[in-house]
């Protein structure tokens, strides 16, 4: 009888030891894991912070195409609205013009079409001349187009 | 001898199992990124348009240009437009030139945006 106590007993503490051995390696497991854990959403964190920089740079990259786009569509507008003034321009008649001063608007309207031609040329990639890109002066630049033609020219107040 | 044999019995389940039941998860992330190929296309040759030459014709001088279109080799025959449509024509030609300007302008945008040239 008392025997089978004592084996019992033993029996309990190896199995209590054990248990306890088992109980602190999984807790060790189990902070290991913690660790890594932690670690990786540390990782998650400085990405997700990386994502946010890229969006933000991405917003001022679109911001700024944007604006560059809003600049030269007021330009165009402003090309057209300088062309309509070459045409009526203290009520000019082109027409009429042409009848009094048939050469010279010939010759006129011959340059104005070599002009536009070039701009067309620009608008489609074509490289500036030397000429094209030292122009600042009123007589010197393309009047179809200066903004593009002309980049340095700066339009008289 | 048949208590011990129960007592070693549930003794063995519990070391065995231990308390791992219902332990940490680990984490699992993947992330696979395959970044896409480049279009690299070319930016469109530049137009090299040709010279065109107008010329003026009203009821005074109609027989003086024909006649200079004739001792030149030319058909003595014109393709006219009015005043006017001078002016529709100008503008016309001002907006398909504008229009070939934006276009170009949001290719290269887009290009900048899309496919930015690598740092080194």
């Amino acid at each position: 009888m008392f025997s089978t106590i004592k084996m019992t007993i033993a029996i309990i503490l190896i199995t209590g030891i054990a248990g306890a051995g088992m109980y602190v390696m999984k807790l060790r497991s189990d902070n290991a894991i913690l660790k890594a854990n932690q670690h990786k959403l540390e990782t998650a964190i400085t990405e997700q912070n990386k994502v946010l920089e890229k969006q933000k740079e991405d917003f001022t990259a679109i911001l700024e195409s944007n604006k560059k786009l809003n600049v030269l569509i007021n330009t165009f507008k402003k090309d057209l609205q300088d062309l309509d003034k070459r045409f009526t321009k203290k009520n000019r008649d082109i027409g009429k013009l042409a009848i009094d001063r048939t050469k010279s608007i010939e010759r006129i309207i011959n340059k104005g079409s070599a002009n536009a031609q070039r701009c067309v040329e620009l608008s489609s990639g074509a490289e500036h001349t030397e000429e094209e890109l030292k122009a600042t002066l009123k007589s010197e630049i393309n009047p179809e187009c200066p903004s593009l033609a002309n980049p340095n020219y700066v339009p008289y107040q | 001898m048949y208590h011990i044999n129960k007592i070693l019995a549930v003794a063995f389940i519990v070391l065995l199992t231990g308390c791992s039941i219902g332990g940490e998860k680990k984490i699992k992330i993947f992330s696979v990124e395959q970044p896409r190929e480049k279009l690299d296309y070319p930016m469109p040759t530049a137009l090299q348009l040709e010279e065109l030459k107008w010329i003026i014709i009203t009821s005074e001088n109609a027989q003086e240009v024909f006649a200079k279109l004739e001792a030149a080799g030319i058909d003595p025959v014109l393709f006219g437009v009015t005043d006017k449509d001078y002016q529709v024509l100008s503008r016309n030609f001002a907006q398909i030139r504008q229009k070939l300007q934006e276009t170009n302008n949001l290719l290269e945008e887009y290009k900048k945006y899309y496919e930015p040239e690598e740092k080194k």
